[in-house]
């Protein structure tokens, strides 16, 4: 290739930006710079729209369009390769139905009707009934009676500009991203026992460990990529390197792994106890004491928590879903319950009183011989009879494989990685089964060190980068701040230049609730981001009639109609992911950037222009005078006169105030970062757009995402989330947080890899993360405040967690569990891979996994239509009992990604009780011929 | 969005053959240029329980009752265009693969025995019963095209083998170490001809423009290994003597060979 003097001024110079961070940069990284080839097709580096992995990929752009794609051989995380989603990342843009224009519900004098039908509508005629709706709302029902759907799939910049519009713009902490479903059990196991969000180890453990266990993560099909990877490792050391695989069903990881587990759900947290047991009774000299008195605090929380769900009384409950609901407030002590809650004097039979729904994340801390009296009841033979989940397996063989499971765990000088997704995310006691599995790392000292640790994987693209990060959450602030501490508001209050006072203290509605206050008329507006809710939210049937018969008004921003646009009263065409600039974030804590490629289509428009559009509708006198909110003593103070201290107006919009202020504006465009490259934000696009005040959109005239970006990163420097700044991450396959003096971090927690655990000086580990570091004493049936608070600077906690029944379990009546999920080929809901013609034809439609026995019990057969019926919804889908997902006696599995089959009709809408994370996981069915 | 994906006929699958791609599968065996001589007619895939072509062609009398009883729409009767006896059954697995019925219905309700329930017969305990077993369908095999089978490449794919109804037996991925990347893993399908039924959902699912994976009569597909030979390695393998035939002979005069010197004296 030869290189012209343009060319090579501008290589020079990403290796001088290199070096100056202090990184090394693969030579075939140089490609990086735009390669505009003789066929005139450009090369320039992306990320895949899909999963957590965070596969770098290149995306070859000819005549204003994606033309082909490649995965990006100097990408760490996947070196070229791709799975086949990643595969047809060119083809996702360029789908039929593409939206690509404003559509909205008209009556035939064209005016806004809940019941017309939906027709092409200006930007300004969509953004005059929105601002309209927003204001019905807001005045009727304050700063609550707004919420936003956000989501894991937000650029960084979109989610922290809507986190900023509706935290310190309307007041409201009604956001909430679908990662709420995705990993909040995951979050709340990091926060309660690390102070501190996100996994201590990367992907680079992969390579440097010798046994691989999964938990309710079926990555072969959910992280392929990240499986080839295992696969290499055991490839590499065949008889030294230990795959296992726990399940409920057999799935596609048990064709690599030596051992197989199945368990009967939610029974993980007993399999955890027994390990637990294993070395805290029989192999003592395993735990590595050391490690454990300096770093480690043994602690518990409360069991009578409830299950997430709404009280029985509800007036939406049928008959039949109260048979469900009413264990909210009370539950029967089963069998094995009263074994495992024996410690807190529970017989069989006892009724639980759910008291302390309100309170489900307290807790305190015990001794390490309370901690052991805890964990007594899990014996091998209790343990392995209630788990074992494959009726047709033998019981000795069952126990034979949980021992060999805990000596593998156990055994010296082995190191191990658990790896996790929604299996242990996605139930009602998530957050136990997350801090069980630190539990046991911890005992081991096999924790935060390279080829240890427990990890948990993440399912969408930058549920980490955005949804965590940034904090799109109805309780959280960017760096891993809340909404409910007074220092964390002051903090962003400061960053943020907003009067003191501005932020809501009052944690918002997280999703689940958003549709419950949808149902109940507590919120009447209602807009989604990059996501499909009333496709993607358990117990669907009852979101889908509120959208369509309640009086509420809901905006849909997507880029394909699917269930939620359906079901919508505004629907906004957006630019997809490379028609717009952005960054993700993985689950190893990578961060990476792209840049703009192409052109949105028809008249769509970036999410990011949406939400600050909507900005230039409200003046600061709408939203900063004194505001009601339900629960808050008080209310919202009126903040308008310290407004005008700091030089604000209140005749001031948001977007003066928020996005286009003078620090804003200081960040010019055209960047030479971006030369060569479209800006439709900053710059318009040539397409000549007419804009929500119906003039020609010529673009902001500053490179907001650069700002935003920038803005962000303040938030976390200093306090172990730094990022580099905007232009590196254009040259580097993404960095991994916290980078510090212009390093990566690898291992975080460990003095040997972590500037900031090293800071601490406290020794070979520092667990720094400042939350919850300052708790009450107690034993194992509560805390003892006359104990007085213990303070936990640099250590993490050992959880005891013991096991309880789910609410919901096979009966008589509805005799199957029925477990949702993913299928490689499609993405969540399908409104992209659906659309590529390829993954279409290779799985059409959601089949009903099955044993053949069941089918032939319930009188049904291979291919057969059938009925899936819950105590909340039904809907038909075919039998398939040969197939990738091998279910043992007594389950179905059905996946969610067909909106025919949308099984969400069917599932129960508990969550964790502290994570507020849905079960997807687990509910009961009966079946029959349709 | 289905014509573009529709291309991969018989015709296609032929023209792979000539163009001299190694097509592999069926354990690694090469095969080739002998399907030169094939008539178009003799790559059709046939309904499950078929009788050999030439006697299925014989005993078919173009009722398509079998046609009827397919719940997928799978089975077609040929027209002119279709390259085989005009009026019998046959299907192309790229438009509609068959499904694998358990209690295949296109088969007893043929009335002339060119689909015949004998020849997938349930076996129990090594003897035939009146019952259809879908998994002794003979239909066609699966065949892998490597060069263009994404797999293969590496990518993480596989469709195929999560499509087949027989998966883990039919067709097994195999796993490589991926010496480019030193992390990643080959995860390659590969096809049993001895359990796979030739059903073509492998075929359907496939996501690249052209299946790389596609089905082809067996007879088309299969080798076979001279009688002369039995594994040593396998007791199984000596079953083929069963059928064997008096060792043949080949007479000619010793006399004849030592009086030829044709060539033998070359610069004469």
């Amino acid at each position: 290739m030869s290189i012209n003097r343009r060319d090579f001024v501008k290589t020079t110079a990403v290796a001088a930006a290199a070096t100056a961070v202090g990184m090394t940069i693969p030579k075939n990284l140089l490609a990086s710079a735009p390669d505009v080839s003789e066929g005139g097709w450009r090369w320039d580096k992306s990320v895949c729209r899909f999963c957590g992995t965070g596969c770098g990929i290149m995306l070859a752009t000819k005549d204003g369009k994606i033309v082909a794609v490649k995965g990006d051989p100097a990408a760490p995380v996947n070196r070229g390769l791709n799975c086949i989603k990643g595969y047809f990342n060119a083809k996702i843009m360029y789908g039929a139905d593409r939206l690509k224009q404003p559509l909205m519900r008209l009556d035939s004098n064209g005016n806004f009707s809940k019941n017309g039908k939906f027709k092409p509508v200006s930007w300004k005629v969509a953004y005059d009934e929105m601002e309209k709706q927003m204001r019905r709302s807001l005045d009727e029902l304050g700063p609550t009676g707004i919420a936003v759907f956000g989501s894991g799939q937000y650029t960084v910049q979109e989610g922290y500009a809507m986190a900023k519009l509706m935290k310190a713009g309307f007041r409201s902490n009604n956001l909430d991203p679908n990662a709420r479903h995705c990993m909040a059990s995951a979050v709340v196991g990091f926060i309660q026992t690390f102070g501190i969000d996100e996994p201590a180890g990367c992907y680079d453990d992969i390579e440097l460990t010798d046994t691989v266990v999964t938990w309710g993560a079926n990555m072969a099909e959910m992280h392929p990529v990240l499986w080839s990877r295992v696969t290499d490792r055991k490839l590499s050391d065949p008889d030294r390197v230990k795959i296992i695989n726990l399940s409920t069903y057999t799935n596609r990881c048990s064709d690599l792994a030596d051992i197989e587990i199945i368990f009967k759900p939610h029974t993980d947290l007993a399999i955890w106890n027994y390990i637990a047991r294993e070395i805290v009774y029989n192999n003592p000299e395993s735990m590595d004491q050391d490690f454990i008195d300096k770093y480690m605090q043994f602690a518990t929380g409360f069991v009578d928590t409830g299950y997430g769900m709404r009280k029985p009384d509800h007036k939406g409950f049928t008959d039949l879903e109260r048979q469900t609901v009413k264990k909210e407030v009370s539950k029967i002590i089963s069998k094995e319950e009263a074994v495992t809650l024996g410690y807190l004097g529970y017989k069989e039979g006892d009724t639980l009183e759910m008291k302390h729904r309100a309170s489900a994340n307290g807790h305190w801390a015990i001794t390490f011989e309370e901690f052991k009296k805890g964990l007594e009841p899990y014996t091998l033979n209790f343990v392995a009879g209630l788990a074992k989940g494959n009726p047709e397996e033998d019981l000795a063989s069952f126990r034979v494989k949980l021992k060999l499971l805990a000596s593998l765990y156990m055994e010296q000088n082995r190191k191990v990685v658990s790896f996790w997704t929604m299996g242990m995310n996605q139930h009602t006691r998530g957050v136990w089964v997350n801090e069980q599995a630190y539990m046991v790392h911890f005992l081991l000292g096999k924790q935060a060190k390279p080829g240890n640790g427990a990890f948990s994987l993440t399912g969408q693209p930058s549920a980490c980068g955005t949804a965590r990060e940034v904090g799109t959450f109805s309780h959280r602030l960017p760096a891993d701040m809340v909404v409910a501490n007074p220092k964390h508001r002051e903090v962003s209050e400061k960053l943020w230049k907003l009067p003191a006072g501005t932020i809501n203290p009052k944690v918002g509605t997280h999703i689940m609730k958003i549709f419950r206050d949808l149902e109940d008329e507590k919120i009447k507006f209602a807009w989604v981001n990059v996501c499909n809710p009333f496709m993607g939210t358990a117990n669907a049937n009852h979101w889908l009639k509120t959208a369509r018969k309640m009086d509420n008004f809901i905006v849909v921003s997507d880029s394909y109609p699917g269930v939620s646009a359906k079901v919508a009263d505004l629907v906004l065409p957006v630019a997809m992911i490379y028609e717009k600039w952005g960054a993700y974030g993985n689950a190893e804590r990578r961060t990476q950037h792209w840049k703009q490629q192409v052109v949105p289509v028809g008249s769509a428009m970036p999410d990011l222009w949406q939400y600050i559009e909507i900005s230039k509708r409200f003046k600061l006198k709408d939203v900063w005078g004194a505001k009601d909110i339900p629960g808050l003593e008080g209310g919202l103070p009126d903040v308008l006169d310290k407004a005008r201290d700091m030089g604000y107006d209140p005749e001031d919009t948001l977007y003066d105030v928020l996005f286009a202020n003078e620090e804003a504006k200081s960040y010019a465009w055209p960047d030479p970062i971006g030369e060569g490259f479209s800006n439709t934000e900053a710059a318009g696009d040539g397409r000549e757009i007419i804009g929500t005040n119906d003039e020609e959109w010529k673009g902001y005239g500053f490179f907001i995402h650069k700002y935003l970006w920038e803005e962000y990163r303040t938030f976390g420097e200093g306090k172990a989330h730094d990022y580099a700044d905007f232009d590196t991450y254009h040259k580097v396959r993404g960095l991994k947080w916290p980078v510090v003096d212009g390093k990566e971090t690898q291992w975080r927690f460990n003095s040997k890899y972590d500037p900031y655990a090293r800071k601490e000086d406290a020794g070979e580990f520092a667990f720094y993360g400042k939350a919850l570091k300052s708790i009450l004493q107690g034993d194992l049936r509560g805390p003892i405040p006359s104990k007085g608070k213990k303070d936990l600077t640099n250590r993490a906690k050992i959880f005891f967690r013991p096991y309880m029944d789910p609410p919901e379990m096979p009966d008589a009546a509805f005799p199957l569990w029925l477990c949702t999920g993913r299928v490689l080929e499609h993405w969540h809901s399908g409104t992209m891979t659906m659309r590529v013609p390829e993954l279409y034809r290779a799985v059409p439609e959601a089949l009903c996994y099955m044993h053949p026995d069941d089918a032939s019990e319930y009188n049904v057969a291979q291919g057969d239509l059938i009925w899936i019926d819950s105590r909340r919804g039904k809907v038909k889908a075919h039998v398939e009992t040969r197939g990738r997902n091998r279910m043992p006696k007594g389950m179905i599995y059905v996946p969610w990604f067909d909106e025919k089959v949308l099984i969400n009709k069917v599932c129960l809408d508990a969550t964790d009780p502290q994570s507020k994370q849905t079960d997807f996981k687990k509910c009961t069915v009966k079946i029959y011929k349709a | 969005m289905a014509d573009e994906l529709q291309n991969n006929s018989r015709r296609d699958a032929l023209k792979t053959l000539f163009q001299g791609i190694g097509v592999l599968g069926l354990g690694g065996s090469l095969w080739g240029s002998a399907a030169i001589k094939l008539k178009a007619s003799e790559l059709t895939l046939r309904p499950p329980g078929a009788l050999e072509e030439e006697d299925f062609v014989k005993a078919c009398i173009r009722c398509g009752t079998c046609v009827e009883a397919c719940p997928y729409d799978t089975l077609k009767l040929a027209t002119l265009d279709n390259h085989t006896a005009i009026g019998t059954p046959f299907f192309e697995a790229r438009l509609v693969p068959c499904y694998m019925c358990p209690d295949v219905p296109c088969v007893p309700v043929c009335p002339s025995g060119a689909l015949d329930v004998k020849v997938i017969a349930k076996q129990i305990d090594g003897h035939n019963t009146d019952e259809p077993d879908i998994r002794r369908a003979k239909m066609g095999i699966a065949v892998v095209d490597q060069e263009t089978c994404l797999a293969y490449w590496g990518i993480q794919c596989d469709v195929c083998y999560r499509a087949c109804p027989l998966m883990d037996e039919a067709i097994t991925l195999e796993y490589k170490r991926n010496e480019r990347t030193g992390k990643h893993a080959f995860l390659e399908p590969v096809v049993h001809s001895d359990i796979c039924t030739g059903c073509g959902l492998c075929e359907h699912a496939c996501v690249t423009e052209k299946a790389a994976i596609f089905v082809l009569p067996r007879e088309i597909a299969t080798g076979k290994v001279g009688e002369h030979y039995i594994k040593g390695w396998d007791k199984a393998d000596e079953e083929r003597l069963i059928n064997i035939k008096k060792a043949e002979t080949k007479e000619s005069s010793p006399e004849d060979v030592l009086n030829d010197w044709e060539h033998l004296l070359d610069d004469e």
